[in-house]
């Protein structure tokens, strides 16, 4: 395993930002090669445990070098002014880094920033993104693949999560790092992971996934037991459903679980009141797939979307 | 003067998230059916729109008899922001500009500016006011995107601005209210000036000639009054220069804001508070106007400290 520097840069009250990757080197020239790319964001958690757990998994856990057959790059954090004062964003600007790309060498700084962090992660075989939900939902993991036209579901499925969701293209989407390495040959992949900030017992879901991954694609020889045949879900199949009062949210099903049409999923409460105003019923049979993260919830807000059973 | 909710939501706690715009008519029966709306406050933390929405409504009230056609004023679109001090929707931090044409069924942001895109829908102009943002202060410029500049370059040459700069499309921007609305069919402008969190009273004044002018022109309002507006230099005859910081530090500038400069000119330092060394002094890349300046003085590498527009005889 190697250290490299992808970035170093100074700041007037701070210690300087030192963005590394651990490299680690296959045994095999001709395997495929992955880059890993964590926390991008600060207010995430998910994004920065999976991508160390996957270095001392690496580094420690795998006796023998040659089982890592193709070249793998983990750079677990590339803002970690962000997640050191819980802030999302760059602390100074608020700019977002997963809008700058493929980056601009004479840009603003996160232009700057992203376009090392490209110029790093460019010509591997593979790529893989570990990120959030945008918004204020948290979801079980899935990957999430944008409709670019280079898009390769196929590889897209063997994480063995249960959803792909099959995106379509945004105009804000074209400045993502997924878009853009696509666009540059590699099969780039987001996994969203779940929004908590703290771990659960069955955190290593996404860990486990990554590994069967790169065992599926011949980067390395080793596998958790199996998971899932992923299904493919384009947005007609998300189902979103939404509060029409505002209030105290109380889900009562869990993420990931499997909904009757009419079952009752969640509830309103009046925020001073304390009855309950709004009973949130499933509108079909599927998986919830996502739910809003916040007990304050707001009016029409989003609070499930349903992956519908096909 | 009617005040209209566009969009109301109820807060979780007791409180609803209201946007409003005044409508101003003709006391008369309706002597054009030209319609005008004035957007301001999509981001949070700029004001300068609100103090030109105030100006203009306030000139509405006195000269009600001047009114022929609809004007329609949203002086604040970010409320939530705008209270908070704070440049995205809070909460959801997206920035509303990157958000649209949204849709109903879209997060909360979403829902907003889905509303906003279809009150404004059927207007024959808008302007779109912000004010950069808390790091840069800029002269009252307007921002055109080429794909549309057939129909607005016009219109943005009544507004009595200094710059009008013309950009290529670009996707991203394709999730911003002026395109949204170009593309809607109304001819849609972007006004930049000043700076974030601030008010600078002679741009709101000057922007406000020029949207009287340019109402006028339109026969939206008619009155004896005439609006005399200064000719804008624009983008098609010279070149942006831009000058980003090439190391982290605190900034201190040399000159003031919208001077006319030269090659080589001293812009400002980027000093070191804690030991009192300077760790570069920045010079002007390229004779010409100095129409960005950096606001505020903490810069990391690559943090925009200038741009100049040099035009064609300067390159020579
Ligand atoms: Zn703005």
């Amino acid at each position: 395993m190697q250290k490299i520097e992808i970035f170093k840069i100074t700041s007037l009250n701070r210690e300087p930002l030192i963005v590394e990757g651990y490299f680690f080197e296959g045994s095999d020239p001709k395997a495929p090669s992955v880059a890993i790319v964590g926390a991008m964001e600060g207010k995430t958690i998910l994004p920065l445990y999976t991508a160390s757990k996957l270095v001392d998994f690496l580094k420690n856990s795998i006796n023998d070098s040659k089982k890592i057959l193709g070249n793998i790059l983990i750079i677990p954090s590339i803002n970690h002014y962000a997640l050191n004062i819980h802030e999302r964003f760059w602390p100074l600007d608020k700019t977002n880094l997963n809008m700058m790309f493929p980056g601009y060498d004479k840009g603003e700084t996160t232009q700057r920033i992203a376009k090392k962090v490209f110029d790093t992660v460019r010509g591997y075989t593979h790529g893989i993104i570990l990120e959030t939900r945008d918004d204020l939902s948290t979801c079980m993991p899935y990957v999430k693949e944008f409709k670019s036209g280079f898009e390769d579901l196929e590889d897209a499925k063997k994480f063995g999560l249960k959803i792909v969701h099959y995106k379509d293209l945004k105009p804000t989407d074209t400045v993502s790092l997924q878009y853009n390495w696509q666009l540059w040959e590699t099969k780039a992949h987001s996994i969203i992971c779940p929004s908590t900030m703290q771990l659960q017992p069955d955190s290593d879901e996404i860990f486990e996934a990554i590994v069967n991954f790169l065992n599926k694609n011949n980067i390395l020889q080793h596998k958790f037991l199996g998971g899932y045949e992923s299904t493919i879900v384009a947005n007609e199949a998300m189902q979103i459903i939404k509060t029409p009062k505002s209030g105290i949210f109380v889900p009562t099903k869990k993420i990931g679980t499997q909904v009757i049409e009419d079952e009752v999923i969640g509830k309103i409460i009046h925020a001073l009141e304390g009855k309950v105003i709004h009973k949130i019923l499933a509108p079909c049979n599927g998986v919830i797939a996502c739910s809003y993260k916040n007990a304050l919830i707001f009016e029409n807000a989003v609070a499930f979307r349903i992956a519908r059973n096909t | 003067m009617q005040i209209l909710e566009i969009f109301s939501s109820k807060l979780p706690v007791g409180e609803n998230l209201v946007i409003k715009k005044s409508r101003f008519e003709p006391n008369s029966k309706l002597q054009t059916p030209k319609r005008i709306s004035i957007v301001s406050g999509i981001h949070g933390d700029e004001l300068e729109g609100q103090y030109v929405t105030y100006l203009l409504a306030a000139w509405l009230k006195k000269n009600p008899q001047a009114i022929r056609g609809t004007i329609d004023i949203y002086p604040g679109i970010n409320t939530l922001g705008i209270d908070s001090i704070t440049r995205g929707f809070p909460l959801y931090e997206v920035d509303l500009n990157r958000v649209f044409p949204g849709g109903e069924d879209d997060f909360l942001p979403g829902q907003l500016v889905h509303a906003l895109a279809l009150d404004v829908q059927g207007s024959d102009i808008a302007i779109d006011i912000h004010s950069s943002n808390i790091f840069l202060r800029e002269i009252p410029q307007i921002r055109i995107n080429k794909e549309f500049s057939n129909a607005t370059l016009p219109l943005a040459k009544e507004l009595n601005c200094d710059f009008i700069w013309i950009h290529d499309a670009v996707t991203v921007l394709e999730a911003t209210f002026s395109h949204t609305l170009n593309t809607m069919g109304t001819k849609t402008l972007v006004v930049e000036m000043g700076v974030g969190m601030r008010l600078t009273q002679e741009y709101g004044l000057q922007l406000l000639k020029g949207i009287l002018n340019l109402m006028q022109k339109e026969g939206i309002i008619q009155t004896d009054e005439v609006f005399e507006v200064r000719e804008p230099f624009s983008s098609e005859v010279g070149d942006v220069f831009y000058l980003n910081s090439p190391c982290s530090g605190l900034f201190v500038p040399a000159l003031s804001h919208c001077d006319v400069i030269k090659k080589d000119d001293k812009i400002g330092d980027i000093v070191n508070p804690l030991d009192g060394d300077i760790f570069e002094t920045l010079y002007a890349p390229h004779d010409g106007i100095l129409f960005t300046l950096r606001e505020y003085p903490v810069v990391y590498e690559g943090s925009l400290i200038a741009r100049i527009f040099g035009g064609n005889d300067a390159k020579n």
